[in-house]
């Protein structure tokens, strides 16, 4: 079996979580500038003490939001002096095709996880299929340097123990951003540590935690360009992308839309529309409108608790009533994909130490 | 004489840059509503499916064209489309929130004007070179109070598809694209944190300098 040394995965751990969250601690490369250009502006033209005027609507979902900021702040100047530059020579001097064999060797590691997860929640047939990725790509796959899977129909799913926790009910708890470690919700913490500690590349050296994190802030060049471009606040822009997106996997992407019905629902229906009318009709409509208005953003954060915790509930419930047998055939599946997973681990450990040396 | 001339010549050229610039305002205020009334007329007979479907395939157009018609171009032939298809208006209202009713009529034809420049160059600038992309309709469904949503693929070959799915609404007889949902998450939620925020915190004139910089920046 594999064995880890107590003391140096301990440590080694702790970098991991590090390593692996790097990608959302970027969530803000590049934004320095643009805010520090918005304060002066805010300066210029109105109180500086405005800044500290309280949100109401958003403070059941960030009530630290305070804190939080500064840490973006913090995180985002750690991106632009430190990751950024270091992930940029990266990517100008690695090969293409090495950064995707890279990429697919920490994919494929993360996939231990994912069948661990996928096991969590009682999905029995993603975690056969996860298992016959994992398998697959890291014997035809050359321990996992090319995606052969992706190729004969094993798409990737992404699943993680923040999700685990979420479909079992726990509370998503407030938004924080965390110092390095960027943008998490209370669930996230322990999910986090979980989800490094099922990763294989967490008891290794150095050299290759450094690759992970290089991987990790290279892939997500791409949606941290985007946020510098499109988001005119990065950090609220960040954290509406983080939660809606962390909802949208945890229901698998089944109940986004709905959700977003109900928030929305009562601007999306009122037909209230200033600029169809001319002026004069302007302030009875406005009044009828704005009350309706006023409530929606209240029910917000609300509506996204009930609407993620609803699904949960019916997922659960369902699978007590409906696949109990289910539920058994698929835990007899996990035991064999258990010692299939620690047979690879093995083999895993084993290609990890001949990279090594 | 020649300077009698002149005079007059100058005044009658301020006369008429005041009465053109006057009506052009005017003008400026109710393009928009003037704009989608005659959308209305084309879109009139085409349901919520062919409102997506015909914009989706604008859309890949102006990418396979990309290169070729350059930023400004591709703005240009985007800029029909997307107000034919979106009510533009509406979206722009709810995503201030509750402070559209705080900004005065002026302020609120402003933002629109500026919110539909925003939404061209967004598109303008990422769709802006084809490799392949295609858009394939999955399914349509009825929401409780008579809104549609339109399911849609945005499949891209070398990468794992992307959900799109569009919320319209029905405005007299036509139906018009009112949100955007990629893999879980809506622009118009996330517009609306932004804008709102933004609104509290630094007012509506810095809502419109941001705005403003976004646009300046696509275009660059």
């Amino acid at each position: 079996m594999v064995t880890f040394p107590q003391e140096k995965g301990f440590s080694s751990l702790f970098t991991v979580i590090f390593i692996s969250t790097i990608l959302l601690l970027t969530g803000c490369a590049g934004n320095d500038v643009i805010d520090s250009e918005v304060v002066d502006v805010s300066v210029s033209e109105t109180d500086p003490e405005v800044v500290e005027v309280d949100i109401e609507e958003e403070s059941e979902v960030d009530p630290y939001e305070g804190f939080n900021r500064s840490m973006y702040g913090f995180n985002d100047t750690l991106d632009t002096y430190v990751a950024e530059p270091i992930s940029d020579a990266y990517l100008w001097v690695t090969p293409r095709f090495v950064q995707t064999g890279i990429h697919n060797f920490f994919s494929n590691l993360k996939d231990i996880n994912v069948v661990l997860n996928d096991v969590m929640q009682g999905k029995g047939g993603q975690g056969v299929d996860d298992t016959g990725r994992f398998l697959v790509n890291s014997t035809l796959g050359l321990a996992g340097l090319f995606d052969v899977a992706t190729e004969i129909g094993l798409d990737k799913h992404e699943e993680d123990f923040a999700q685990t926790l979420a479909v079992w009910g726990v509370p998503q708890g407030p938004y924080l951003v965390l110092p390095l470690l960027g943008p998490a919700t209370t669930r996230g913490v322990p999910g986090g540590i979980f989800d490094a500690a099922a990763n294989p590349a967490s008891y290794v050296g150095m050299p290759v935690q450094l690759l992970q994190m290089l991987n990790a802030r290279a892939n997500a060049e791409g949606s941290l360009n985007f946020i510098d471009e499109a988001s005119l606040d990065p950090y609220v822009f960040t954290r509406e992308a983080f939660l809606q997106h962390r909802d949208y996997l945890i229901s698998d992407g089944e109940s986004e839309v709905s959700g977003d019905l109900l928030d929305l629902e009562d601007d999306f229906y009122d037909d209230d529309d200033l600029l169809d009318d001319p002026v004069d009709d302007v302030s009875s409509k406005e009044e009828k409108g704005s009350e309706v208005v006023i409530e929606v953003p209240v029910k917000t954060d609300d509506a996204i608790e009930k609407q993620v915790e609803d699904p949960k509930q019916q997922l659960e419930l369902r699978s007590e009533a409906e696949s109990f047998d289910e539920a058994t055939t698929s835990f007899d599946g996990a035991v064999e994909s258990f010692d299939e997973a620690s047979r690879s681990f093995e083999e895993a450990n084993e290609k990890l130490n001949q990279i090594k040396n | 004489m020649n300077l009698k001339m002149i005079v007059a010549m100058f005044t009658i050229l301020l006369f008429s840059g005041v009465v053109f610039s006057e009506p052009e305002e005017k003008l400026d205020d109710k393009k928009i509503i003037q704009q989608q009334k005659v959308n209305d007329e084309i879109n009139s007979s085409q349901s919520a499916k062919e409102v997506v479907i015909k914009f989706q395939s604008q859309l890949l157009q102006v990418m396979k064209d990309g290169d070729k018609l350059g930023f400004q171009g591709r703005y240009k032939a985007l800029d029909s489309a997307i107000i034919q298809s979106h009510d533009l208006t509406k979206i722009a209202r709810i995503v201030v929130g509750k402070e559209w009713k705080k900004i005065s009529n002026e302020q609120k034809i402003e933002l629109v004007d500026v919110f539909t420049r925003l939404s061209i160059s967004a598109y303008a600038y990422n769709f802006k070179s084809y490799s392949g992309e295609s858009f394939k309709f999955l399914s349509e469904d009825k929401t409780a109070r008579g809104g549609v949503i339109i399911r849609s693929l945005f499949v891209l070959p070398e990468d794992k598809d992307v959900k799109f799915d569009y919320m319209l609404k029905k405005k007299g007889d036509n139906w018009h694209i009112i949100n955007i949902i990629a893999n879980g998450v809506s622009d118009l939620a996330l517009k609306r944190s932004e804008y709102t925020s933004i609104l509290q915190r630094q007012g509506f004139d810095t809502l419109i300098a941001k705005i403003n910089e976004k646009i300046d920046n696509y275009a660059k």
